[in-house]
């Protein structure tokens, strides 16, 4: 059914016009109207902040909802690098690095000083053909202060006609603000009150005391996009920089006036380059990406079609259940299943059979959505099972749990594959439930206990923001194996082996708490290590309650016992979960010893999933340090597996305890490494980055908690992803 | 502790990039590293050309109905075998056609309702599609559903109208066959899609035709070259 020396392959280029494979169809002339599109929306360009903006002055403009943007500036001696992430479609936050190079006398005792701020911006009003758009920011509204300032803004776009015949048109904006702080600096008016120093010197707590205090002063510009690739921008600065253009001498201010033009290079990369404050050259880099728009689409081989019955199972005979009396004839069903999984990535766990109904527990390895692989588990059923079987049970498993059960029936499959619709009704005929205990007579996937596997990984190890070198990172190979001698259990090690790295010079601690994190360096001292060393159960003792108990070494600093329990039905938004772990901390070598600081940590958990993916969580507990409090996170995930996060914890040490950052937080961002590449995989690039690494508030790492993996399948993931199920 | 070594061995033998046995999930460095690997391997391949296509090689080597489908965009070409022929309680007849590297076209009477393992997926359709009638039935509305957003689907709306350009004939690999052309021409989603189609003078069968199949994929020619 092939041809021999043909390709089939759509992978496959070859030159048309010469194997004279061309249709004789003329191109349309409407083609020139071109095809309906559906690219990302448009955003604006960024300010030397990383902010929608102009040169170095703000504009009220927002990005599109989930927008991710990262920036680099440099002018005179400055540098900022900038994380923003547009969390809804009025609200965005930022994270920034700043270094400021100093060419006279040293900045608070260095050369290159170095700061961390956190923004926030607010959309007060959108723009319409009659008004502007409105926006409120907050910029370094919780650091040592070097950048703070507030702004209220308003920005208005026109039409412009193309530049010449065949250009698309361009447009104009223009925009006018005030702004507080660093921004109200240059031509001050005198505003309301003084605006009193900064306090506390360990930075990190809210200077509310601050905003919109002391002289304000007005800003303004314009930028105009002459088409889809260049703009000029011109603008009167408000910013005085009187830190930088002082003793420090890391600018020089000679005139308010910023000009400067942009390119658009790629649809996410734009360059600018600037003639700043009368004296400086500036050029920056902005890099704009949208999880919901996939850097490669993901390309997954597609499904076989469903087997109608009515097409194969003429005969009423083919209709009967007598083969369900037959165990042996279940075992030769529960093998052509799983050979038929195997070819979609999914390993069936087992299979309860009856006449009329199937259970289907399996285990997905490859695919990010649990839709989409129970879409293609259902068509494999509808493959290998008897034309009797009619209502299937989907249970995708992970470490022997059941996440969820999504019951759907097999003629309703048979009957939607072809729908217009198909996509957008399966909701109304499946249904997700919990998962009950294993049938007693269910048929387990042969050969799948004992299970011992191995893998050699690279792997990547970074540390984040030392005064001195900014980023460090470890690299090297880990040697992992894990042995699964029965469902829910599981042995598993890893010894890592350090090829290059510089965490180790990394700065010594001087933390007045216990050292339960910030010895980093000292324990980067070990090229070979044993990483982690336990063994695990995971069981549900219920349905919807799902429980983990762990023994060993957990991580590279900790090991112990540990105990979790969640109770979650894949119905609701809410989880609730209980952790407690007695642990004790690793000695620096990573080997088998322990030092002699151990501890009780654990928590109370409540997990709430919000509509379009937004996610809170409280933990509340005890920490490492042996201090008590709780960890409040909001955050994004994104359905392809993307997620951004942020995260802060109060706990009873007094911020002098606590030192620089008076309080821990941070943020973590998760890359799923599908959108990156187009192929179906469930690994993400994953990292927590906390401006300041400090020993209060610290949790111990655990292998597979137990909440991500059974989020993962709840209703609400496979409502919104069901447009997976079909492909 | 042997096999244990073994397949240590074995495995950075085979590759210094990480590898893994057994079903767990891939780590992350790996899947990067092994995508640099295939993204050097199918730059070393050697371009494969094609051999002309020719009647007599057709009826030599094939069994069976086969299309050629060419994306436009890209300039690649396949060859699809029937994978299942059926009906549901939708009008028309439904034809799921394959490739030998996983990509399927569904096709109702011979218009396009769905693509699998292409990225950006058509998921459906709503075709002007009747018994009896190959080819498009009437202008009227249309609606693709394609891959989108996050995890989700996007639908685009349009108008159709049908011109019927009249009889004329069409060459597929030697074989000319009487014809009857249609153009369908609709609009919405912001822009423009015209479908062709050259049926047989019979009405049995499309034997050519140029589709639509979603802004990522852009046009499908597709020539029926084998019955």
């Amino acid at each position: 059914m092939y041809f021999p020396h043909f390709r089939g392959r759509f992978s496959v280029r070859v030159r048309l016009a010469a194997c004279g494979l061309l249709l004789a169809a003329p191109i349309a002339a409407e083609d020139r109207v071109g095809t309906p599109r559906l690219d990302p929306p448009a955003t604006p360009s960024l300010n030397t902040y990383g902010l929608p903006g102009l040169v170095d002055m703000p504009t009220a403009e927002a990005m599109p909802n989930g927008q991710i943007a990262t920036s680099v500036s440099y002018f005179g001696g400055i540098s900022r690098y900038t994380l923003s992430f547009q969390a809804a479609p009025w609200l965005s936050a930022s994270f920034r690095y700043s270094g400021l190079k100093t060419q006279g006398d040293e900045l608070y005792g260095f050369e290159t000083y170095w700061d961390r701020n956190f923004d926030v911006r607010f959309r007060l009003m959108q723009e319409t053909r009659n008004r502007p758009a409105l926006t409120l920011g907050l910029q370094d509204f919780a650091g040592t202060g070097v950048n703070a300032a507030e702004y209220i803004v308003a920005t208005k776009g026109f039409d412009t006609p193309p530049l010449s015949p065949g250009k698309l048109p361009g447009r104009l904006k223009l925009t006018a603000g005030l702004g507080w702080g660093r921004l109200g600096s240059y031509g001050s008016m005198s505003g309301a009150g003084t605006r009193p120093g900064y306090g506390n010197s360990n930075g990190g707590e809210l200077s509310y005391d601050q905003w919109f205090r002391g002289d304000f002063a007005p800003f303004a510009g314009v930028e105009w996009q002459l088409d889809d690739r260049w703009s000029v921008k011109a603008e009167y600065s408000s910013d005085a920089y009187d830190l930088e253009t002082g003793p420090s001498d890391v600018l020089e201010h000679k005139s308010p006036v910023n000009i400067g033009t942009e390119y658009q290079w790629t649809p996410r990369t734009r360059l600018g380059a600037y003639y700043l404050y009368g004296s400086e050259i500036g050029v920056s880099a902005q890099i704009q990406l949208n999880p919901s728009y996939p850097a490669v689409p993901l390309q997954v081989p597609a499904p076989h079609p469903v087997p109608p019955r009515s097409a194969w199972a003429t005969e009423e005979s083919q209709w009967g259940q007598a083969w369900a009396q037959s165990e042996e004839t279940k075992i030769t069903l529960a093998d052509l299943l799983g050979k038929e999984l195997r070819k979609d990535g999914l390993t069936l766990e087992s299979l309860d059979l009856n006449g009329t109904r199937a259970e289907l527990r399996y285990r997905n390895a490859r695919y990010h959505s649990y839709a989409q692989a129970n879409g293609r588990a259902a068509r494999a059923m509808s493959r290998a099972l008897p034309a009797s079987v009619e209502t299937f049970r989907i249970i995708p498993v992970r470490n022997g749990l059941g996440l969820s059960a999504l019951e759907l029936r097999r003629s309703d499959l048979e009957a939607m594959e072809f729908d217009p619709e198909a996509a957008a009704t399966l909701t109304s005929v499946v249904g997700v439930t919990t998962v009950g205990p294993q049938a007693a007579g269910a048929i387990p996937g042969a050969g799948l206990y004992p299970a011992f596997s191995t893998s050699i990984n690279p792997y990547t190890s970074p540390s984040y923001f030392d005064p001195d070198k900014p980023f460090r990172i470890d690299a090297g190979l880990d040697f992992g194996a894990v042995y699964d001698p029965a469902p829910g259990w599981r042995v598993a090690g890893t010894i890592r082996q350090r090829i290059a790295g510089n965490v180790a010079g990394g700065r010594k601690s001087e933390s007045q708490l216990p050292h339960v994190r910030t010895d980093q360096s000292l324990y980067a001292e070990y090229g070979t290590t044993l990483e982690n060393l336990y063994a695990a159960r995971y069981w549900q003792p219920k349905p919807a309650v799902f429980a983990r108990s762990t023994a060993g070494l957990f991580e590279s600093m900790y090991g112990g016992i540990s105990g979790e329990v969640l109770w979650q039905r894949p119905d609701s938004p809410l989880g609730l979960g209980f952790e407690g772990n007695y642990v004790v901390q690793r000695d620096f070598d990573q080997r088998l010893s322990f030092r002699d600081y151990k501890t009780f940590t654990g928590h109370a958990s409540a997990y709430l999933n919000l509509d379009k993916g937004y996610q809170a969580q409280v933990d509340a507990g005890r920490y490492l340090a042996g201090d008590y409090g709780a960890t409040f996170s909001v955050g994004r995930v994104f359905e392809n597996g993307w997620e951004v996060s942020g995260f802060v914890t109060k706990t009873n040490v007094s911020a002098e305890e606590f030192g620089e950052g008076s309080f821990d937080k941070g943020f973590r961002v998760r890359i799923p490494v599908s959108w990156m590449l187009g192929k179906p995989t469930r690994s993400a690039f994953g990292t927590t980055i906390r401006p300041v690494q400090r020993d209060g508030g610290q949790r111990v790492h655990m292998p597979d908690r137990l909440y991500n993996s059974v989020r993962a399948a709840q209703r609400q993931r496979l409502r919104e992803q069901q447009a997976r199920f079909w492909e | 502790m042997r096999p244990f070594l073994q397949a240590f061995a074995a495995c950075f033998l085979l590759t210094a990039a990480g590898c893994s046995q057994g079903v767990e999930e891939t780590k992350v460095e790996t899947e990067v590293v092994q995508a640099i690997q295939d993204y050097v391997a199918e730059r070393r391949s050697p371009k494969v050309e094609r051999p002309p296509l020719t009647r007599a090689a057709l009826d030599e080597t094939v069994v069976g109905a086969f299309i050629e489908v060419a994306i436009e965009n890209t300039g690649v070409t396949a060859y699809l075998f029937t994978e299942l022929q059926r009906r549901d309680g939708l009008p028309g007849e439904i034809t799921v056609w394959r490739s030998e590297d996983d990509v399927t076209l569904a096709m109702r009477n011979g218009l396009l309702t769905a693509t699998r393992g292409l990225p950006g997926s058509l998921l459906s359709a709503r075709v002007p599609a009747a018994d009896g009638v190959m080819g498009p039935a009437r202008g009227g509305g249309r609606r693709y559903v394609l891959r989108g957003l996050d995890e989700g689907s996007q639908a685009i709306e349009m108008a159709c109208s049908l011109e019927d350009l009249g009889r004329t004939t069409v060459e597929i690999v030697e074989l000319v066959h009487k014809v009857q052309h249609l153009k369908e021409h609709c609009e919405g989603g912001g822009g423009v899609v015209t479908n062709e189609y050259w049926v047989d003078s019979t009405g049995a069968r499309v034997w050519q035709s140029r589709q639509w199949a979603g802004p990522k994929i852009g046009y499908l020619s597709i020539r029926q070259l084998t019955l």
